[in-house]
């Protein structure tokens, strides 16, 4: 309700314009029945003036209703923007930890479905309400005036249609949601069967494959039949309970002019009053279940827009002081909500320009220890220092323009390559994007598509190989000259050749600043200086990779088994055919 | 306005009012059979055909509904002409009694008309869906390589919608708003001609002013549709990539270009409330303008005694009941093409021929011995029959693998590998030369009785949603809990899947994203391992998998490898050292094969390769 305060003026001139269309509206049946007893009086020339007035009245409301309806709008659209300014701005500001209990889905639900009931009910619904509810009143107020029997009478069928009208919209909104989820089922039903199709083929499962697709089209088609049964169901209902009262005053009323007590007028203004609300009657009702979903998806929105970022810089915080990169961990758990610890007590001291590789296996805690080091979580215990800081002392934005991520699923934007790798620096030069993409070993590739770095990739572009994506992210990371270089997994998906081209590239890029390697092959491990060993969360062991093998039985085991031997055989005949090449 | 500008509006409008001749000269063409898409139509039509008792009882209720929405302003006119006017009190309740059969009758037909056309709609639909879905199964690999997923899947879905749309609400609309218009046109007409022409004169005003607006309103409610899709796809992307832009910073930038895209969605949004604000009071005022009319011509004639005051009060009655279809029918050329749209994409997917059918008289070969061989093979992706220089895939490959054999296929990404996978399983045909099975030439073998006998294990493991169980059975549906569970046990994954929340029956959840790469690999195994294949293919995992799982994969490889010939696309050294016989490919070529004590022992390429890896390993 606080999104209206700003257009208050504008609501109000809307309601009055709203309530003053509404009264020409109510006042047209008035007049019919005024021209009906004209013509029953045989007063020819009083005929003309009442029809001038229709049209007078009707030109009148126009006006009003155009008006009316700008306002509205305007106001409505006006608050979609205001909320989902908000809500994005909002959800740019919340920490990763929100982000990880939170499916992406469910968000975009916010922003879309939410936001378009909250903004359907305070543009329209309102408006609605009071309109409709209005001229039911203003209507009833003349039928009352005419004669308080037969309005009455009249009048019964309304709080019905009403009623049953808000339960009709009540039940059908989710019995159709439930359609539209049955339907995303049955897409993701053939999205399987299209990517699986090799698997399908392989074990010759055609026929299986038919029958499960065809189970979700029948899912589809039950809830569908549901849905169509309540509008077959609601809506002649609906419709028919204003036929009712019409047919009472045809009965009663009709009795009453014969005898005298109505006039033929008033009896015909009736009739066309009954026959004009059977809109807004229903409408009334439909404005009702808007309010009601309007209010479940305000409180769904607000769930989030209060929620307090927990990640923010303190107040007037200081830039992140200048320095080479050094990282101290000091006592860190961290635990992420419900689970079990991802950290404990870790100490961890690496000097500015160091390399270190990470190794342990999966879960075991790498990912969040460099997430720690950029602040895109804080530790539940002890403290992080950079350059001697503590992080949570300064500028969070000074902090992350220091620190630049190469993480595994390289995610790249819907823009073109150079945008992409620029993405942390938008002034940079076309030179400095082709320098990074050079060191990143992207170079190449990049100039052999058509485009070149023109190329779009992302969602709606060209679809980049794994190890191109990884590449692509390289450059961006490269290009942010950051002091702390994270590379998560980073190589996993490049093939043996170009591992290699990016090995001999890194070395140099390493050089003059802290770099961590989340590493799973020797080869990468042989980038580092010193190795930490990770297992459940702890420092095992840490030292060089010969003094590793020689010390720590659990490292030998992962050096042997799990940092794999088998690309190396590839790679080494890749390097040969580039050999032949030459 | 200059007199250009004139000139150019009008052209303007008078290109939206084509459009309605458009559409009524292609329904023409239709039913004459002209247009090419006469065919579709009638395979469409064809479509309902097992549904005509319902779609005949659909038109009968849509025929009373229609009628019974036209009786109450004649019943309330007549009402005021035969009870009240003349005092006649029986007459007066004969009418009322037929006012509430009318009424019942119109909600009995409503209810039955809804649920008809839903029901009819949605059945023809689901059918259609199925054969789509049979038909895109029925394609060979190449098609898939070829067509992209998000287009087959939103012929599937999107454009079977489109078609609905039209099937139910436009042939829906066309039949029943016509049938009112000329249903009211007539009692009109037949009650009073002289008032029923004087009303039509503002027919022709609101029929124009409704399509204009229609045409109008497409192309922005098309915009606002775009428009929100662009906010939501934003928001999509930059929420899934949150990671990348907190950890670098870029907050800000995001923020502004949701703000651009926010703006512009209100923008074109505010058209339309335009649009609609200059609409719906012009149709209110046409409506008012028509009862003025009514009343001042009709009122004198009533006054002059030519005509009831009954026929009045029904004429005012009627003019809303006429507004409205003229309102529906100008709604239904996007319809059209938006179905008809859909309906050519629909068609030229169902046109396009399986490409690779059984040849006739193809044999079932029985139980496979399992040997391989390639005669002078020569394969290219090209769709062109004579692909150029370095078009090739595999040039002239020959090969031969006994019964029982494990081949490893050892080359650099692009070496042939994969393709030299993909013809021992059929999924495609070679150009040159054979492929040919226990001696029989795939080409004359039918597809499924060799692909009952294949295993094949894809490096990602793709799994299929539904539980543990239901993927390792995938291959042999029939096969009993035991045996699952011993295939289970054999590639040894019983400690993993024991240790999931539901144990064998955990769902697995969409392409298997509950399970880690490893445990995928592993679920693949066994589901290869059940079918009990005579040859397996097998493209060797490289993703990373940690210590643990690494150990249990070698060994259920090892397992899933015994007594049956084996096609592997290598990576661990453990599997080559394993295998009967190591390829190494090259540039499509074999450039070397034999076991792996016989190619270290004659020196080349891989024993160069293997001291090299040996020499660095031990550093």
């Amino acid at each position: 309700m606080g999104y209206l305060r700003p257009y208050r003026v504008q609501l109000w001139g809307s309601l009055v314009f709203a309530w003053a269309a509404m009264g020409m509206t109510v006042l047209i049946p008035w007049l019919v029945g005024q021209a009906v007893n004209a013509i029953r009086a045989h007063e020819k020339p009083g005929l003309l003036p009442l029809a001038l007035a229709i049209v007078g009245a009707s030109i009148l409301r126009l006006g009003l209703t155009v008006v009316r309806r700008l306002v509205a709008g305007k106001v409505s659209l006006a608050v979609e923007f205001d909320l989902r300014q908000q809500f994005y701005a909002h959800l740019q500001k919340l920490d990763l930890g929100f982000f990880d209990g939170q499916q992406t889905g469910q968000l975009m639900s916010r922003a879309t479905v939410d936001l378009s009931a909250i903004r359907f009910f305070l543009g329209y619904g309102l408006i609605f309400i009071t309109q409709n509810l209005l001229t039911i009143v203003l209507a009833g107020a003349v039928m009352i005036a005419i004669n308080p029997l037969l309005a009455l009478i009249a009048l019964i069928p309304a709080p019905f249609v009403v009623y049953t009208a808000s339960r009709y919209n009540k039940v059908s909104r989710p019995a159709l949601q439930e359609v539209q989820q049955r339907i995303a089922e049955l897409t993701a039903e053939a999205e399987e069967n299209v990517s699986g199709i090799r698997i399908v083929k392989a074990f010759a499962r055609e026929e299986h494959q038919l029958h499960r697709f065809q189970r979700a089209v029948s899912r589809v088609f039950e809830q569908s039949i549901y849905s169509t049964r309540l509008a077959a169901t609601f809506s002649p209902l609906i419709g028919l309970l204003p036929q009712i009262g019409i047919a009472l005053i045809l009965l009663v009323g009709g009795r009453e002019v014969i005898n005298g007590s109505l006039s033929l007028g008033n009896f015909t203004a009736f009739y066309t009053y009954l026959v004009m609300l059977a809109g807004p009657m229903r409408m009334l009702g439909v404005a009702m279940g808007m309010a009601q979903r309007a209010i479940a998806s305000g409180n769904r929105m607000f769930e989030i827009i209060d929620r307090e970022p927990a990640i923010q810089s303190p107040p007037r915080a200081p830039a992140l002081p200048a320095g080479g990169g050094e990282v101290r961990l000091q006592g860190v758990s961290l635990s992420y909500a419900g689970s079990a610890p991802a950290l404990s007590d870790v100490d961890l001291h690496v000097e500015a320009g160091r390399t270190v590789a990470l190794v342990g296996p999966s879960g075991a805690g790498k990912t969040s220890l460099v997430g720690l080091i950029a602040r895109l979580y804080d530790p539940t215990e002890g403290t992080v220092l950079v350059d001697g800081a503590d992080i949570r002392q300064v500028d969070v934005g000074s902090l992350r323009a220091e620190v630049a991520f190469v993480a595994d699923d390289s995610f790249l934007f819907t823009a073109n390559i150079a945008e992409n790798i620029a993405y942390a620096r938008q002034d940079a030069s076309r030179e400095e994007i082709e320098a990074a993409a050079r060191r990143a070993q992207a170079d190449g590739f990049i100039q052999d598509f058509p485009d070149g770095y023109e190329t779009r990739v992302g969602e709606r572009g060209l679809t980049l190989s794994g190890g191109q994506r990884q590449r692509v992210a390289i450059a961006r990371a490269l290009l942010a000259d950051p002091r702390i270089l994270i590379l998560d997994d980073a190589t996993s998906s490049v093939d043996a050749t170009t591992e290699e081209a990016i090995k001999s590239g890194l070395g140099e890029v390493m050089a003059g600043r802290t770099t961590f390697i989340i590493a799973h092959r020797l080869s990468t491990v042989s980038l580092a200086d010193e190795v930490v060993v990770i297992d459940g969360g702890r420092i095992v062991d840490r030292g060089s990779h010969k003094e590793l093998l020689e010390g720590c039985g659990f490292y030998r085991e992962i050096a042997e088994h799990g940092l794999a031997d088998s690309v190396f055989l590839q790679r080494d005949l890749e390097g040969r055919e580039e050999m032949a090449r030459l | 306005m200059s007199s250009s500008e004139r000139e150019r509006e009008a052209a303007a409008s008078d290109n939206k009012l084509r459009n309605v001749f458009l559409l009524f000269a292609a329904l023409w063409r239709l039913v004459r059979g002209e247009d090419q898409r006469g065919r579709k139509v009638r395979w469409m039509i064809g479509l309902l055909r097992p549904y005509r008792g319902r779609i005949a009882l659909m038109f009968v209720a849509l025929l009373i509904e229609t009628a019974a929405g036209l009786a109450p302003p004649y019943l309330a006119g007549q009402a005021i002409d035969a009870g009240i006017e003349t005092g006649n009190l029986s007459a007066l309740d004969l009418t009322v009694v037929a006012f509430v059969v009318a009424a019942l009758l119109y909600a009995v037909g409503t209810y039955a008309e809804t649920y008809l056309v839903g029901w009819v709609g949605t059945r023809a639909l689901q059918d259609l869906r199925e054969r789509l879905f049979a038909h895109i199964q029925s394609m060979s690999i190449g098609f898939f390589t070829r067509r992209s997923p998000g287009v087959l899947i939103s012929r599937m879905t999107n454009d079977v919608e489109a078609l609905n749309q039209l099937v139910t609400d436009g042939v829906v609309t066309m039949f029943s708003s016509t049938l009112t218009l000329v249903g009211v046109i007539v009692i009109m007409l037949v009650l009073d001609v002289q008032l029923a022409l004087v009303t039509f004169v503002t027919l022709p005003l609101l029929a124009i002013t409704s399509v204009i607006f229609r045409i109008v309103s497409a192309g922005t409610y098309r915009a606002t549709r775009e428009r929100i899709a662009a906010v939501t796809s934003y928001l999509q992307e930059t929420l899934s990539g949150v990671r990348v832009v907190r950890s670098f910073g870029q907050e800000p930038r995001h923020e502004e270009v949701m703000t651009d895209l926010n703006e512009q969605n209100r923008a074109v949004n505010m058209k339309t409330v335009y649009l609609n604000a200059s609409y719906f009071p012009a149709v209110e005022l046409l409506a008012a303008i028509g009862t003025a009319v009514i009343l001042v011509y009709g009122g004198s004639q009533a006054i002059d005694n030519t005509i009831k005051i009954g026929v009045i009060v029904a004429f005012v009655g009627y003019l809303t009941t006429f507004f409205e279809p003229i309102q529906q029918l100008s709604q239904l050329y996007t319809t059209y093409q938006q179905g008809m749209a859909a309906l050519d994409k629909i068609f030229d997917l169902l046109d396009t021929k399986p490409d690779m059918v059984d040849a006739p008289g193809a044999i079932d070969p029985g139980t496979l011995e399992g040997e391989i061989e390639l005669d002078g093979v020569w394969f290219s992706y090209s769709e062109d029959p004579e692909p150029g220089e370095g078009e090739w895939a595999l040039e002239g490959v020959d090969l031969h693998v006994p019964p029982g054999q494990t081949l490893a296929l050892v080359g650099s990404t692009g070496a042939g590998k994969s393709t030299f996978a993909k013809l021992v399983a059929r999924f495609y045909d070679p150009q040159k030369g054979t492929v040919l099975v226990d001696g029989h030439d795939l080409r004359g073998v039918q597809q499924r009785a060799l692909r009952r006998q294949l295993g094949i294990v894809p490096q990602e493991g793709f799994l299929f949603s539904g539980s543990v169980r239901e993927n390792v059975a995938f291959g042999r549906p029939e096969a009993s809990l035991e045996e699952i569970e011993a295939a289970v046990a054999t590639v040894g994954a019983t400690e993993f899947v024991a240790a999931l929340p539901e144990g064998i029956e955990t769902e697995v959840g969409e392409r298997g994203v509950q399970l880690s790469a490893g445990q995928r690999q592993l679920v693949a195994f066994a589901r290869a391992l059940l079918a009990e294949p005579r040859i397996l293919i097998l493209d060797e995992a490289t993703s990373n998998v940690d210590v643990r799982t690494e150990k249990t994969i070698e060994k259920g490889l090892e397992r899933l490898l015994q007594g049956r010939t084996a096609i592997v696309i290598a990576h661990r050294l453990s599997t080559i050292r394993r295998a009967g016989k190591i390829v190494v490919l090259e540039g499509g070529r074999i450039a070397e094969q034999g076991t792996h004590d016989e190619l270290i022992a004659a020196g080349g390429h891989y024993a160069r390769l293997y001291g090299a890896w040996a020499d660095s390993s031990a550093a």
